[in-house]
């Protein structure tokens, strides 16, 4: 008998269906990245504090070793991915931050990276107690990857109590399709990562979260002896952005809201990601810190578009390279999907822990009035409204943002917006409405002294 | 091939959506009851349309050059000018002498639109401002209303040089007359029975009246059209026409002899026009639902209380512009509270 599959009966508000261009890699499977001769290891790959680094210039480091750590309660240590000398402590771009410390790393022998076989069907989660998993996830230095990068050991700290594990295989972005291919390839580790995490956070049920036009996905767990075994619940969703991000799944797979600047936990809830879980697995039962990852490298213009288990720390111009370079003009490269990745000027920038995509844009996908930033004035349309998840005034605080009026900004609940770049994607006048809000939450962070000038 | 990359906040892709695109899908909505106006009024549709377009063109280019704006003519490029131009056209009578189009897009661009920044900007429907100038100014010419040229086979064909053409009242003025003389108890009295028996005529669009709001029929499909493209939301139209048939519902019910019948104050006059064309400009409209729903319920009851208990037989003009005027208000009413509910904290 396969797994208990529903379809979603809730629906989040609003959102939009933007072209998913994943035809580019999605059939292509995991393979090794480059065989790096240097990784820059950025020191702030996560929410919250910045690690300190731990070698110093010349010291040798081997595979899995911690290169920075910090003991702030939200961080994670971060590791070597190769063997090697360290080159220096140096300041790197990074693709949020502008400039980050950062641990530069030579190779002693460049080696491809070989991609880790899937987990037998039979994995049995009896021989790790819950303070077990918890401790190996915080020494490996797991992140959520797909994108916040909040620390996971946190997350999955059985206090406060959780009732539901989430999983989230969604990959609302376009383009990106790692997480998809982990899906079809690593069903066994990432169950079995889902399972040990659910031991740990002590939740009563897990359910894996599937958009729809991911039949293959989600037929690979419903097909799955361990998701059936352990009454694993399977949820097919209607594709639809952004369904990934976490408050629009839990609404979207039981009905519930998370209060506003509230978090999943404070309704029993916890998401994580189908990338982290693998992740945990390896952590748990090979000790693995998380030192590798899936990043898809797509775009039109990339010649041979792929999914790529690369180091962290190799750079963006690498992996490009790696993918046989470009065959056309290439207008923006994007960390991460279209929809909220951060684009780049320096190719040298490193991929980090929560890098799911390389996207190369040409100047078509991004639009003649995109590109040349040309915005008209609002009409007033209510476009931004209607589609916003979080049900947002977006012009109203974007205008506010403008006008530097950051008081209505925050009347207008700009701290709940997530970032999701709806309302920029359907605005008619090509207003950067996602830009002038992001830049408005750092002059309210500059405002209350969160952050320096 | 990476020489001139660009960084910009996310997103980095945009549906295929822009202003023009948006004022493009009202022009195409707007040529269906373009082309009944062309079947009824023949030449006058055709004439006094473009007269009103190139003026509101012409108008909006000089006072971009006005303003030195750099790039003078990247305005006209998104077409609302070219709207504006229409539904003036559509909300004055056909015969309408033509300087008096020009004097009316002028006034309706320069003094409607580009006086308070331009698109976006004004406050109130640059096309309606426009119109109302040229009642207050020119009464007679506004109320003078031609036949349509299909209704009597012996009238040569209309055209421009022709501007002594059969006129007729229209009927809303029966309706109103209907009103007025309700407590006459002598041969005085205009039954509304008159009013209410043209309601084919309505339909089709062969009666007196303005030159694109006669066709019910080829507004509805024009408003129809926008609803598929989803240009507009149905907010608007709903509340408007909603709250006009409650309006002359109740009206009816209290006097049946009085007062038309609900149909026919849904298709007579500039209801239709107004629910799906005017009153639903998006700048001088609210931002949300609920505010879209209070403003068009405020339209469609304006325009009644004009009709049935004010002086003139048509109000959706005023209408408009009093609920423009209100929009900031009700946008500031309306505020969107957050899907995870207010914050507990700021």
């Amino acid at each position: 008998m396969p797994a208990l599959t529903t379809t979603a009966r809730y629906r989040f508000a609003g959102g939009v269906h933007p072209p998913e261009y994943k035809g580019l890699t999605e059939d292509k499977a995991i393979k090794g990245g480059p065989a790096v001769k240097q990784v820059t290891i950025l020191l702030s790959q996560h929410i919250g504090a910045v690690c300190q680094a731990v070698v110093n210039k010349g010291d040798v480091v081997e595979v899995g070793q911690v290169v920075g750590k910090s003991e702030a309660f939200v961080s994670a240590p971060v590791h070597s991915p190769i063997r090697g000398k360290v080159k220096e402590v140096t300041l790197a771009s990074h693709p949020i931050l502008g400039r980050c410390p950062a641990v530069v790393i030579e190779a002693h022998e460049p080696a491809g990276t070989a991609v880790p076989a899937d987990f037998a069907e039979d994995f049995d989660d009896g021989r790790f107690t819950g303070q077990q998993i918890c401790n190996a996830v915080a020494l490996a230095g797991i992140v959520g990857m797909g994108g916040a990068g909040f620390p996971t050991r946190i997350k999955i700290d059985p206090t406060p109590p959780k009732e539901i594990l989430i999983i989230n295989g969604c990959e609302c972005e376009p383009f990106i399709t790692c997480d998809y291919r982990l899906m079809l390839e690593w069903t066994n580790k990432i169950v079995a990562g889902a399972r040990l995490a659910k031991k740990a956070a002590g939740c009563k049920k897990v359910i894996i979260a599937i958009e729809d036009n991911k039949p293959k996905a989600i037929e690979a767990f419903r097909s799955n002896r361990q998701v059936e075994s352990c009454g694993i619940e399977m949820v097919e969703l209607k594709t639809r952005y952004p369904q990934g991000g976490e408050r629009q799944l839990i609404n979207a797979v039981l009905g519930k809201q998370v209060a506003t600047g509230g978090i999943p936990p404070a309704i029993g809830v916890l998401v994580m990601n189908v990338a982290t879980a693998a992740a945990v697995a390896e952590a748990v039962v090979h000790g693995r810190a998380l030192t590798h990852r899936v990043v898809t490298v797509t775009g039109e213009a990339i010649a041979e578009p792929a999914n790529l288990y690369a180091a962290i720390g190799t750079s963006v111009g690498e992996l490009i390279e790696f993918c046989g370079g470009l065959t056309q003009k290439g207008a923006k490269v994007v960390m991460g999907g279209p929809m909220t990745g951060i684009a780049i000027a320096d190719l040298s920038t490193p991929i980090t822990k929560t890098t799911g995509a390389i996207t190369v844009l040409t100047k078509r996908q991004v639009g003649h009035a995109k590109h040349e930033q040309q915005q008209t004035p609002c009409i007033r349309c209510g476009r931004c409204i209607e589609t916003c998840p979080e049900n947002l005034n977006a012009t109203k605080i974007a205008h506010a943002v403008m006008h530097n009026m950051m008081d209505t900004a925050k009347d207008y609940y700009i701290s709940a917006c997530i970032e999701c770049g709806c309302c920029s994607y359907v605005c008619p006048a090509n207003i950067e409405l996602t830009g002038y809000i992001k830049t408005g939450k750092v002059l309210l962070a500059k405002q209350n002294k969160k952050i320096p000038d | 091939m990476l020489s001139d990359i660009r960084v910009t906040p996310a997103p980095h892709i945009s549906a295929a959506l822009s202003t023009r695109r948006v004022m493009g899908d009202v022009i195409i909505g707007l040529c269906f009851p373009l082309a009944a106006a062309a079947h009824y009024y023949r030449w006058f549709a055709l004439t006094l349309t473009g007269t009103c377009v190139i003026s509101c063109v012409v108008t909006e280019f000089l006072c971009n050059l006005l303003r030195k704006k750099p790039k003078a003519v990247q305005s006209l490029g998104d077409l609302s000018a070219v709207i504006t131009g229409m539904i003036l056209a559509f909300s004055v009578p056909p015969a309408l002498p033509l300087w008096a189009a020009v004097i009316g897009s002028v006034f309706a661009i320069a003094i409607g639109k580009m006086v308070f920044g331009g698109l976006g900007a004004n406050i109130f429907n640059p096309a309606m401002i426009g119109r109302a100038f040229l009642t207050a100014s020119f009464g007679m010419l506004m109320t003078t209303w031609t036949v349509p040229a299909t209704m009597d086979k012996k009238m040569p064909q209309i055209s421009a040089s022709n501007t002594v053409a059969m006129t007729q009242a229209t009927p809303l003025a029966w309706s109103k007359q209907a009103v007025k003389t309700r407590n006459i108890q002598d041969g005085g009295r205009v039954p509304v029975s008159t009013a209410n028996d043209m309601l084919e005529d309505l339909f089709r669009g062969q009666r007196g009246g303005c030159l694109g709001e006669t066709s019910a029929v080829a507004l509805i499909i024009g408003g129809a059209y926008l609803l598929l493209r989803r240009t507009i939301s149905w907010h608007i139209p709903v509340a408007v026409l909603g709250s006009a048939f409650v309006f002359s519902s109740v009206c009816y019910l209290i006097n049946g002899t009085a007062y038309a019948s609900p149909l026919f104050h849904l298709t007579a006059g500039g209801m239709l026009i107004g629910a799906f064309f005017i009153a639903t400009d998006p700048v001088t409209s609210p931002l949300t639902g609920t505010g879209m729903c209070i403003f068009g319920a405020g339209v469609g009851a304006v325009t009644m209380l004009i009709r049935t208990a004010g002086e003139y037989p048509e109000g959706m003009m005023y209408a408009v512009l009093l609920m423009n005027s209100v929009t900031p208000l009700i946008d500031k009413l309306c505020k969107l509270t957050p899907a995870g509910g207010k914050p507990n904290v700021q």
